[in-house]
């Protein structure tokens, strides 16, 4: 990846055409899936084979893709646009390139993955019936389902080694924050750590002839304190399952450290999506120290749910004049005074109360434009007053996306003159 | 029907961004005016709650924030710390097998540890007697996180008994079962907007959990309902006078304050929209609350929501 292309004006299109991975990350309910799949839209209109990866019980994402009538395998790419062509208008999009794109979506089913992660871990069959048939394993099978992050991290690395795919976004899980996402790696990996594999090497495994009494006495007090904490009854069947991923604890490791790698690399860049309001910014706030303290590659905030109120609201006095005149009128047209003194006072009262709503989003937005600093884009897409279906309404979604980027660029270029 | 404050434990929960936690805080100070001793209990470790009485965060030990009225912040080390250390019956032990960094990693480590963790906590903080003998608190509001953590919660007990068939954990599970699924202990609120994703999402969270786990939402609260400013007849009537009228056309002020009463229209239209199917889902148990049109909503909007919620569930009873 060019360096000339990433300080292209419009950052939102430069990593869009230059990136390999896209990671949206931010709090539940700004639109994430729907803004990482007008994304994935966008880097197919820009020509490249892309892919969208959500984590989405709720297959919002198809909903807004038009595909939720579709049954569809989890955990395989599903064509959403084989190649971009002109039924969805694009040939006359200015954003255009000569070669035309594609646009994958994939639906992560965690559970799935999970077994699927463990069949690619343990090759041997043997092994391999000895964990799935472990109690604490199919007991665990569940919960590794309910956290989606780590089966998510793991597909990932290995479609970006694939080269199937120019770039690939990412839609980060909406039931968790992003430092438990990004951590998730890591976190199974803890999990099954060398230190705790030693003491469990120590217990009997189940059917083994020997007395608890024997095993417990001559190891660590660690193992004693284990045993009081989950009944000395569970260790044999816990040693078990440690056991079965000793020997392929190293490939985990080094799964785990290539996914790291991934995301702090070169051709990854973390997108912010958020939306005004209080809570939305300090989220973001904490999102961008995290970034920065990991050393995670931000590009910019896409911003949803602004309201945009027409600027002319905040000239009260033109406001009140014009609805004096209406009220005029409407007496003119046969309407009883009082009547209309409070039709023109609820809709001054109307105009005022999203005149407030849209000066706090303006000044939200600053707050994230001076958290972002001028090297990053922000892009603020305003509130619909629907859910998008289509895929019409998705692929204006993504040119809204990128105008909004360019009119920030604008903005900025007008303070500085 | 079982009165939402009559329970011991209230879940707060719904998809991001609906106002989960202000509507957790305007049910604690709903049930704090009608005269319960309320423990309000962030789960996220961003307080949203604390700013609001001029506290950063969240305590990770309750702290009072006025009578009647204590908050605490969910925090996984200091449970898992008040976990071991009733487990192993001595605290000091259980600090020194928690030192142990491959202890605390195998622990924090866990799939499901989160949940398994406050469920436990929770079940602790509601056998907490006060200094009469009494129960401390009469009512524990939960500030939850999004659906999908909560919708696994209900798995938790189950999941844990079938690894710890015997033994402590065995009976912590089954306690934690008996407090999450009895009706008249726990309640659970769905929080919601008037809009098409967060609606029909919770209603399917709530057709999951009934099937799958036999729990029946309490209520549904829909959040910032936008009020009604102009019926479509008004609208019609303005449109009708400015129709044909030069000055009036041309005049872009004007029309900024159409704009605004077409856009309240408008949404209030959807959430009208949509509300019969929630009513038809929860009957009796949908409070709505009202839009205030503040990105941020200070203490005297909480207090606001909080007499609405009141009035909705003494309409119910």
């Amino acid at each position: 990846m060019s360096k000339s292309v990433l300080s292209s004006a419009n950052g939102l299109l430069a990593a869009v055409d230059s990136c390999d991975l896209l990671v949206a990350v931010g709090a539940g309910g700004v639109g994430k899936t729907t803004t990482s799949a007008a994304l994935g839209l966008l880097g197919a209109m820009r020509g490249r084979r892309t892919l969208v990866l959500t984590i989405d019980p709720a297959r919002r994402l198809l909903q807004a893709l038009g595909l939720h009538d579709r049954t569809l395998p989890p955990n395989e790419p599903v064509e959403v646009l084989p190649r971009m062509s002109d039924a969805l208008g694009v040939g006359h999009s200015p954003h255009q390139h000569a070669v035309l794109g594609s646009l994958d979506a994939m639906m992560l089913d965690p559970e799935i993955g999970a077994e699927q992660m463990v069949e690619r871990l343990l090759p041997d069959p043997a092994l391999r019936e000895e964990v799935m048939g472990n109690r604490i394993y199919r007991a665990l099978l569940p919960a590794l389902g309910a956290s989606p992050d780590l089966v998510a991290l793991e597909l990932l690395a290995d479609l970006h080694r694939s080269k199937r795919y120019d770039l690939i976004v990412l839609d980060t899980p909406p039931t968790h924050n992003t430092a438990d996402f990004l951590a998730a790696g890591q976190t199974f990996a803890n999990f099954i750590n060398e230190g705790v594999l030693k003491w469990f090497a120590k217990v009997p495994a189940p059917g083994e002839n020997k007395k608890p009494s024997l095993w417990s006495r001559g190891s660590s007090a660690a193992m004693g304190v284990l045993g009081r904490l989950f009944g000395a009854e569970i260790l044999p069947d816990i040693a078990q399952f440690f056991r079965s991923f000793r020997d392929v604890m190293p490939a985990m490791r080094a799964r785990s450290e290539a996914t790291d790698a991934l995301l702090r690399s070169d051709v990854t860049r973390f997108v912010a999506v958020t939306a005004p309001g209080e809570t939305s910014l300090r989220e973001a706030e904490h999102m961008l120290a995290l970034l920065q303290q990991e050393g995670l590659p931000f590009a910019g905030f896409v911003v949803n749910r602004v309201l945009q109120a027409p600027t002319v609201l905040a000239d009260q006095q033109r406001v009140q004049q014009s609805a004096a005149a209406l009220r005029a009128r409407l007496i003119s047209t046969g309407m009883a005074e009082v009547e209309a003194a409070h039709l023109s006072a609820r809709l001054l009262e109307g105009a005022s109360r999203l005149h407030h709503l849209d000066r706090a989003d303006a000044a939200h937005i600053e707050r994230l434009r001076r958290m972002g600093g001028s090297k990053r884009f922000l892009t603020v897409v305003p509130q619909f007053e629907h859910d998008i279906h289509t895929l019409g309404e998705l692929r204006d979604l993504s040119t809204r996306l990128v105008d909004g980027a360019a009119e920030d660029l604008d903005r900025s270029a007008r303070a500085l003159a | 029907m079982q009165a939402l404050f009559e329970r011991t434990v209230l879940l707060v929960t719904g998809k991001g961004g609906v106002g989960k936690s202000t509507v957790a805080a305007a049910l604690a100070r709903g049930a704090r005016a009608e005269g319960k001793r309320v423990l309000l209990v962030e789960f996220e470790s961003v307080s949203r709650v604390a700013p609001l009485f001029g506290r950063k965060e969240a305590p990770t030990e309750p702290v009072q924030l006025e009578p009647g009225l204590d908050l605490m912040g969910f925090d996984l080390l200091y449970s898992l710390h008040g976990f071991a250390g009733d487990q192993l019956k001595v605290k000091a032990l259980a600090r020194l097998a928690l030192a142990n960094r491959h202890v605390r990693g195998f622990f924090l480590a866990m799939p499901a540890i989160k949940s398994i963790l406050f469920l436990y906590h929770l079940h602790r903080l509601e056998a907490v007697h006060g200094p009469r003998g009494d129960k401390r608190w009469d009512l524990i509001v939960c500030d939850m996180p999004t659906s999908g953590f909560v919708a696994g919660l209900y798995g938790v007990p189950t999941m844990v008994r079938q690894i710890f068939r015997v033994g402590p954990l065995a009976t912590v599970a089954n306690d934690m079962g008996a407090l999450l699924f009895d009706p008249l202990r726990t309640g659970l609120v769905l929080v919601t907007l008037p809009e098409e994703m967060p609606v029909l999402e919770t209603l399917e969270l709530r057709n999951a959990l009934r099937e799958r786990h036999g729990i029946d939402t309490s209520a549904i609260v829909v959040n910032g309902v936008y009020p009604e400013l102009l019926d479509h007849d008004e609208l019609s009537a303005l449109a009708g006078a400015v129709d044909g009228h030069a000055p009036l056309e041309q005049d872009d002020a004007l029309s900024g304050v159409l704009w605004a009463a077409d856009v309240l229209r408008g949404r209030a239209d959807r959430a009208a929209r949509l509300m019969p199917e929630l009513r038809e889902a929860v009957g009796g148990r949908l409070i709505e609350l009202p839009h205030l049109f503040q990105r941020q909503i200070p203490l005297g909007g909480i207090d606001e929501l909080a007499g609405r919620v009141r009035a909705a569930t003494r309409e119910r009873t």
